[in-house]
């Protein structure tokens, strides 16, 4: 058993006004500076090129989803989220997602799909709203994923450039 | 795969990257290899086929007495005695690498859409081995990407990289010779016969030895990437020979595959196409909502207790046609009791149901003093020479071992006809006893039914769900009296109790005084 000796309090301590006052003092002083919060829902946040939001799917400048249902994302996924259908169509890419879903709720965000992809078909968007009613609106099927490609250029030209960095830093032949 | 020790054939000495094996002479090098577990690649040699020797990619690195090392395709090369084999020198890698190289020069980068990715040899040497870009400047040379060569089989002319296995296929296998290299040179492409159609029951396996993934099945074209597929050993249920296979199935619902499977004494590496589109008989649909009979019976019906057949009654929560949804402990303690109360019994098994299931079966049988029959119907019409033995029962052999007398439909009838309580026992037994039959039979028989489907049978008292067989373990007999053994590839749906346990609490139910067995107990 160890007995603590309380530190006896000085003269100035003791009197508590002293030390309201140096508290105050710190709030004061923040009154005239820049203030840092933001007001979120109607001052939205800065949205850069390295914003790595909720994966979306490519729809190509022809209309179609530059998916190809090849199921890499689907096998890259840490948590699962996404499940992919593939059918055959008629056009010289033969085949498209049938059923494209991401679980919205599993998705860690992490971008492993975007990695994965051998055809630039998902990148990770800026959006990073997430909010809704029940769970199973929460899992967004083609409809809700899809982007052109206009929407996502910023993303894509990023890493794009990201990647040619890594290929000519890469000590492998 | 047997070892040249275990077969008894004469064997010679080889040095097999460094160390002395034994190796059969009647055999080609690369087989000696796979036999002590030197991987070789291999395009076109396939261990049912005979070689050819026209990919090379099975170069090794070969020296036989004072000539210095060769390099040679070991799929074409016989075992000789003193062979000095290295199939990891320098100069073997890089007669691979270099036939890999023009073997990929023409090939499409279609990975991603190709339903071969993740099974296909082609891709599994080129990331071993192969190197990550191409050096030829050349354009790759543009071919049908779609040909339908038959009901079965597409072909991807750019993906092939002429192996000739599905040509050596039909001629060794079948002997019908259907399909062909034509064309010279880098023009040359698999073609059938005059163009026309691939027939016969056992072209889907082109698609299963083709090493990559020029040749597809329709029915399984873009249906799932083999890796989501979980595959399971078992064996084919479409026949009395019982081909060794692998069910594959997809996010553990849905059968998507059946495969062939080696087995040295019973299918080799084929199987036909019959047994390999049987998905009709595994992927049953559920019934239509509000509806308990005609879809995949999870549970248990049973006749109303006020319910005549066609007829509802109000209030009750009897269906339309007075069959009841009921837990499976009631259903089994009604069929008991039906059992108890009358005075002559039948038993009638599906040729699909196990050894294990028959035992039960009889052992109810002995309980009840019935007597035990199993349907039998007649030869399909689908027999050849190859595999196929026309006879639908896949355990004919295993029941007519367990004194199991096997029954045409009109036979079985005019038993049930003469029974007070019948048990029909088994996937599809009444499909196989054909429903109009059991509609009309007379005399007031109850039946009680142990089957994948529920059918709103006019005698119908229970009925009860069983697994496929994908979803059962157990063992059939085939023709030849080998054990089949099958295993579990995905659960049956909930509610689903293997027959095994429905025959063994029936058993001891019925043994108790009527009234007693109202509900049974687990």
């Amino acid at each position: 058993m160890v007995i603590l000796q309380r530190k006896e309090l000085t003269l100035a301590e003791r009197l508590y006004l002293p030390e309201i006052l140096r508290g105050l003092s710190i709030t004061f002083r923040k009154f005239f500076k820049k203030a840092i919060t933001r007001q979120y829902p109607e001052e939205p946040l800065p949205k850069d090129e390295v914003t790595r939001g909720q994966p979306r799917l490519v729809v190509k400048d022809d209309g179609h989803l530059a998916c190809v249902s090849c199921g890499l994302c689907e096998a890259a996924c840490p948590a699962y989220a996404i499940t992919i259908d593939g059918h055959e169509v008629d056009r010289p890419i033969e085949r498209e997602p049938e059923r494209f879903e991401i679980d919205m709720l599993r998705c860690i965000l992490c971008g492993f799909c975007e990695e994965a992809c051998p055809k630039d078909a998902i990148f990770m968007s800026d959006e990073l709203e997430l909010a809704d009613l029940t769970r199973a609106e929460l899992v967004y099927g083609i409809d809700k994923l899809k982007r052109p490609r206009s929407a996502l250029q910023k993303r894509i030209d990023y890493v794009y450039r990201i990647n040619d960095r890594w290929r000519n830093s890469s000590s492998t032949p | 795969m047997t070892t040249p020790e275990s077969t008894g054939k004469p064997t010679v000495k080889i040095q097999l990257n460094g160390s002395e094996v034994e190796a059969d002479p009647s055999q080609p090098l690369i087989r000696a290899c796979h036999d002590h577990g030197v991987d070789v690649p291999m395009y076109c040699y396939h261990p049912g086929l005979h070689p050819v020797g026209s990919c090379r990619i099975c170069q090794v690195e070969v020296k036989q007495g004072e000539a210095p090392p060769r390099v040679v395709a070991a799929c074409r090369t016989s075992v000789a005695p003193g062979m000095v084999v290295d199939t990891e020198s320098p100069k073997a890698h890089e007669t691979r690498r270099e036939c890999l190289e023009f073997l990929l020069k023409n090939h499409p980068l279609d990975c991603p859409i190709c339903d071969k990715a993740g099974e296909c040899d082609l891709q599994d040497y080129a990331f071993q081995e192969g190197q990550g870009e191409g050096r030829s400047s050349e354009p790759r040379r543009k071919l049908h990407k779609r040909r339908s060569l038959g009901d079965v089989i597409v072909l991807d002319e750019e993906r092939c990289i002429l192996c000739s296995r599905c040509v050596r296929f039909f001629e060794d296998v079948t002997g019908t010779a259907q399909l062909a290299v034509t064309g010279l040179g880098a023009r040359s492409v698999i073609d059938t016969f005059m163009g026309r159609p691939l027939t016969g029951n056992y072209q889907g396996n082109v698609a299963d030895i083709c090493p990559v993934g020029a040749l597809t099945l329709k029915r399984f074209r873009f249906q799932a990437r083999v890796w989501n597929l979980t595959k399971t050993v078992s064996h084919c249920a479409e026949c009395s020979r019982g081909c060794a296979i692998t069910v594959e199935v997809l996010r553990r619902k849905q059968v998507k595959r059946f495969r062939p499977r080696f087995d040295p004494n019973v299918n080799q590496y084929w199987m036909c196409d019959t047994g390999r589109f049987a998905f009709d008989h595994v992927e049953i649909p559920a019934c239509e909502p509000g509806e308990l009979t005609g879809g995949r019976l999870t549970d248990a019906v049973q006749r109303g207790a006020h319910g005549v057949a066609g007829q509802g009654v109000a209030g009750s929560g009897v269906g339309a046609r007075g069959l009841e949804a009921v837990d499976v402990d009631r259903a089994l303690g009604r069929a008991a009791d039906a059992l108890t109360g009358a005075a002559a019994r039948a038993i009638v098994l599906s040729p699909f149901v196990t050894q294990e299931e028959a035992g039960a079966a009889l052992e109810l049988a002995r309980t009840l003093g019935a007597e035990v029959c199993f349907v039998s119907p007649p030869p399909n019409g689908l027999q050849d020479d190859l595999l196929h033995t026309g006879d639908p029962c896949p355990n004919r052999k295993g029941l007519e071992t367990l004194g199991v007398p096997g029954l045409g439909a009109d036979d079985v009838r005019a038993r049930l006809a003469k029974a007070g309580v019948a048990v029909l026992v088994g996937e599809r037994v009444q499909e196989l006893i054909g429903l109009e039959r059991l509609a009309a039979l007379t005399g007031g028989v109850r039946l009680i039914v142990l089957d994948l489907v529920a059918h709103d049978l006019p005698g119908l008292e229970v009925a009860l769900g069983v697994p496929c067989h994908v979803e059962k373990q157990g063992h059939w007999l085939n023709v030849d009296g080998l054990r089949r053994d099958l295993a579990i590839a995905r659960s049956a749906p909930a509610g689903v109790e293997p027959l095994t346990r429905l025959l063994g609490q029936l058993a001891g139910a019925v043994g108790r005084p009527a009234g007693a067995t109202a509900e049974v107990r687990r």
